[in-house]
């Protein structure tokens, strides 16, 4: 009780402490209180003596109770910082220091406390660092950083978050106008500068939404926060947060891009849409729907959908469209084709659906209403439906067999009767059907070939091919066909495919037919050709072909005569080639020479015949010619011939003359003497009559010696000929006509060499050399000797054996067509009996020679003398 | 009667010229009768009978085949004397050849003497006929 007593005595001292005091005994029960510690604690109405500290400070510090346990077991002085919030729900931060309470004997009966109002001071470093580890786990969180600025230190300190907003080191030093600097310049820096300054003048607190622009340059957006500390009306300094907010910003951005877009698109898409409400009732309306029926925002919001204008009938959807609703408000997608009304109450087609909108908890919330104008849907449908038609039809009756199969399994899904009719096959039998039981077994490796083609481009053909019938034969077909998909993405095969099998049996008609003319045209022997209008040969047979020079058509066709023929020719050819084209009139039979490149000639009967088209223009030319050299060689030996014998015919003729002349010269004097003899009566007459009459006789026999010798060369024409030595015939004759020459005084000169060899018939050459040296001595020229000089020469055809003399010449201007004829004389000579020369060229010419004068009166006659040793 | 100044025979056939000689005297119609073996000696003395302004032979016998100058030759060279009146020429030949009868066409539309063309042997009456129109 004593220290109640002390305690009383001592209650006015303690009353007055000028320190906030408390004394409370070992119960932690109050037992004085200065009243300082009853003002700051603001237990000014209350009674707090006998109330237990810790019913005054309910949440007091456990730290603090140890504390002050501590102190009760006798531990010295110790101090703390705490904390509380008054009646007005202030914090408020106190020093305390607990010293022992003592009575006089030492003992501790009590807890002295002593606090200090700290509250004002926060920025003791105790408080500071407790605030930032504060602000750090807050801001860690919620990425808001801090900042304190010391006016007493002009000292501004940010914490790491603020440190990072700033996106600057740890280590950066800001102060305040470094700081003001990284607000956006223009408003956030100007709003900053007035904030602070505003801060420090008057006190006030902001809290803005600015922008700063980083270290890094990158510009975000802050809110800024900033309060002033004063103490005593001092100002301390200011303590701030800054919180990154570009995220939420670009998300607000965003979100509000968003929704326009949304609210566009809503308003400008060309479906009708509107938001309903699970009851029915129009949120939104777009712009589309109301401008199809022109009516206004307030016509439509907050009204029921089935109260809209453009239902036709309203009574008789209305339920309908209720039952719509409620489905759809169940969840259900609903979809169906309506009729609805547009603003001139016409019938529109709408593809219509109602959508339920979940909320983040999977409960409808909202129906979203969509209708689509499928006006122009339906007319194609319909059009469609008509084509279908068509098709359908087209399908059923088209001669062309269509097959539906599957490309990957090859299954036959659909044919028309055209294919049933073409294989034999019914429907009955499709569902057992492969595309490949269509292939006959021959042509399968083709299949696998049109297949890859099908794959990598979807169609195919069309080309020929063999199909199979039911019955195991095939015909062929010109197949094509398209790869469709259906909806289940199931690949499928179209094919067509056509009956050929006339159209083949034709080709096969035409190409035997093509062979035939062909094998006909190559086997003629005439050489024919098709030239176009250039005169390019566009066919050729086999003789033309030959003709040409080549061995394979293609070297010849597209060429022009040009290349076959010299320029003459060619050019001939192509004249004639352009009157045909463009007279249309044919050239037939006309006989042409052709000279080849390489010189050779052909004689050609030629047509040539305009190819008439269809405009009636000539479109080329049909060329045909026959090679008549053999026969034009022919033709000319024939003539040659005719020649020959008419030649024969005439000396015979000639001949049969001169026989009947000669005897009928004879005769008419024998007729004529005769009858002189007959009336003579002078008998010397008579004789010399008779006398007459006896040479008339003589010479008739010697005109028939002449006649049998020329008679016998005629019908020795078969007399074998032999080569002979001609020198050696030359030195018979000689030999034999000695005493003759040596008479005349004639002098023989032979030049021919000793091994000339002639093939004649040998005794008609001794009779010609014999008649040539007698002609050429007997008509000598009396003023000199007779020279006769002997040469032979050789060309081609003949060995010539020349006879020469410088005897009187004869005038062959006069008698050059009778020099070999019968009984013609040409100079006065008694023995010339005009028959030489008429027998010795019938001689050479039965031996296929000829002979030749030439002659100048006065000097002498050259006969040259052609002996065909060839034939 | 006149009687022919002079006749001419061209034949290289004695026998025919005795024959004609013999005929022509038997009829008488002319003293001078001349022969030439063939028509080169006829020509050439015709050439010196005009030249010496005598008659040529109102009456010519001429054979055809001929050694040197045949008939035709002298045919050929005796139109183109000057002689004006007409002078009678008889060709006359054993030949039947069509080509001398085509030659005798041929030199009678070239003059203006007459040619008369007789096959041999010549008769006597044809001689009087030749003579007696002269």
């Amino acid at each position: 009780m004593l220290h109640e007593t002390q305690t009383s005595s001592n209650d006015y001292l303690i009353k007055q402490l000028p320190v906030s005091t408390v004394f409370v005994n070992k119960k932690f029960k109050i037992i004085h209180t200065s009243d300082k510690w009853i003002t700051y604690f603001d237990f000014t109405n209350r009674d707090v003596i006998g109330l237990s500290l810790f019913e005054l400070f309910e949440d007091i510090s456990k730290s603090w109770k140890k504390d002050l346990n501590n102190i009760i077991k006798g531990k010295a002085m110790l101090s703390g910082v705490e904390n509380f919030y008054d009646a007005q729900k202030n914090e408020k931060w106190f020093e305390y220091v607990n010293v022992p309470w003592y009575d006089e004997k030492e003992n501790i009966i009590g807890v002295i406390i002593q606090t200090k109002d700290i509250s004002d001071t926060i920025f003791d470093d105790i408080k500071l660092e407790k605030l930032e580890i504060l602000l750090r786990d807050k801001s860690e969180i919620s990425k808001i950083g801090s900042w304190e600025y010391d006016a007493v230190q002009d000292k501004l300190s940010w914490c790491n978050i603020t440190k990072r907003i700033h996106e600057v080191s740890e280590d950066f030093v800001p102060d305040i106008e470094s700081g003001i600097k990284f607000y956006k310049e223009g408003y956030s820096r100007n709003t900053i500068a007035m904030a602070v300054d505003r801060a420090m003048t008057k006190g006030i607190a902001w809290n803005e939404t600015l922008q700063l622009i980083t270290a890094k340059g990158k510009e975000i957006s802050v809110i800024a926060a900033g309060k002033p500390v004063f103490k005593d009306d001092k100002f301390l300094g200011v303590i701030g947060t800054f919180k990154d907010i570009t995220d939420e910003v670009l998300k607000k951005v965003k979100t509000e891009e968003q929704e326009r877009i949304f609210s566009s698109i809503f308003n400008s898409s060309y479906q009708f849409t509107g938001i309903l409400d699970t009851e029915g009732t129009f949120l939104e309306v777009n712009d589309t729907a109301l401008q199809f029926s022109d009516l206004r925002q307030e016509d439509i919001i907050n009204k029921k959908f089935w109260d809209a204008y453009w239902w036709p009938i309203p009574d008789m959807v209305k339920e309908g469209l209720k039952q719509v609703i409620a489905a759809a408000a169940q969840g259900e997608f609903m979809r169906s084709e309506i009729v609805v009304l547009d603003k001139n109450k016409q019938p529109i087609p709408v593809d219509f659906s109602l959508k339920p909108i979940y909320n983040e908890n999977d409960k409808v919330v909202s129906l979203l209403a969509e209708g689509r104008m499928i006006k122009e849907m339906v007319e194609a449908r319909q059009k469609l439906k008509i084509s279908e038609q068509k098709f359908r039809s087209l399908y059923e009756l088209s001669p062309i067999a269509y097959i539906l199969s599957d490309f990957e399994t090859g299954e036959i899904l659909d044919f028309n009767s055209s294919f049933e009719t073409a294989t034999g096959y019914s429907k009955e039998d499709m569902t057992n059907l492969r595309y490949a039981d269509i292939i006959p077994d021959s042509s399968k490796y083709k299949l696998t070939n049109f297949l890859k083609e099908v794959d990598s481009i979807g169609t195919y053909g069309p080309f020929e091919h063999m199909f199979a019938k039911k019955d195991g034969t095939s015909y062929p077909v010109l197949i094509s066909g398209s790869l469709v998909g259906n909806k289940k993405g199931r690949k499928l095969l179209w094919s067509t495919a056509q009956d050929i099998s006339e159209v083949k049996k034709k080709e096969k008609q035409i190409r035997e037919e093509q062979k035939l003319l062909k094998t006909l045209i190559d086997n003629l022997p005439l050489n024919v050709y098709i030239k176009d209008l250039e005169s390019r040969k566009i066919l050729v047979n086999k003789s033309e072909l030959i003709y040409c020079g080549f061995k394979e058509e293609s070297e010849v066709l597209g060429k022009s005569d040009y290349e076959f023929y010299d320029k003459k020719s060619a050019l001939i050819s192509r004249e004639e080639d352009q009157r045909v084209i463009n007279s249309l009139i044919p050239i037939l039979g006309k006989e042409t020479i052709s000279v080849k490149k390489d010189g050779s000639i052909t004689k050609f009967m030629t047509s040539k015949i305009p190819l008439i088209g269809p405009d009636g223009e000539a479109s080329g030319l049909i060329g045909i010619s026959m090679d008549i050299s053999d026969l034009k060689q022919k033709e000319q030996e024939l003539r040659d011939l005719i020649n020959v014998t008419s030649i024969q015919n005439k000396q015979l003729i000639n001949f049969a003359h001169i026989v009947s002349h000669n005897l009928r010269s004879h005769t008419a004097n024998f007729s004529m003497l005769l009858e002189f003899l007959v009336d003579e009566e002078d008998a010397n007459e008579q004789d010399n009559i008779i006398k007459m009459l006896t040479e008339a006789s003589d010479n008739l026999l010697e005109t028939l010696d002449n006649l049998n010798e020329v008679v016998a060369i005629s019908t020795n024409v078969n007399l074998d000929k032999k080569p002979v030595n001609l020198n050696k015939k030359i030195a018979a004759a000689e030999k034999n006509l000695a005493a003759f020459l040596k008479k005349n005084n004639a002098k023989i000169i032979n030049k021919i060499p000793d091994e000339t060899y002639i093939k004649v018939i040998p005794a008609y050459i001794d009779s010609i050399i014999m008649n040539f040296i007698t002609n050429a001595v007997k008509y000598k020229d009396d003023s000199r000797d007779p020279v006769i000089k002997l040469t032979v020469s050789e060309n081609e055809k003949y060995t010539i054996l020349s006879i020469e003399d410088n005897g009187l010449g004869i005038d062959l201007n006069k008698y050059g067509e009778k020099l070999f004829g019968m009984y013609k004389t040409f100079h006065d000579n008694s023995d010339a009996r005009g028959i030489g020369l008429y027998i010795t060229k019938n001689q050479v010419e039965a031996m296929n020679g000829k002979i030749m004068a030439c002659s100048e009166v006065g000097k002498g006659t050259t006969f040259n003398i052609y002996f065909n040793d060839k034939a | 009667m006149t009687k022919l100044k002079s006749i001419a025979i061209i034949d290289d056939d004695p026998i025919t010229v005795f024959g004609i000689k013999r005929m022509l005297s038997a009829l008488n119609v002319s003293e001078n009768i001349n022969s030439y073996v063939n028509g080169k000696e006829a020509i050439d003395d015709f050439k010196s009978i005009i030249k010496n302004n005598e008659e040529v032979p109102e009456v010519i016998f001429l054979d055809i085949n001929m050694p040197i100058m045949d008939g035709w030759q002298f045919l050929e060279e005796f139109i183109t004397l000057p002689i004006t009146h007409k002078i009678r020429i008889n060709i006359l030949t054993s030949s039947i050849d069509p080509v001398d009868r085509e030659n005798w066409k041929f030199y009678m539309t070239r003059t203006h003497h007459i040619i008369d063309y007789k096959n041999k042997p010549i008769q006597k009456k044809e001689i009087e006929e030749i003579t007696k129109a002269a």
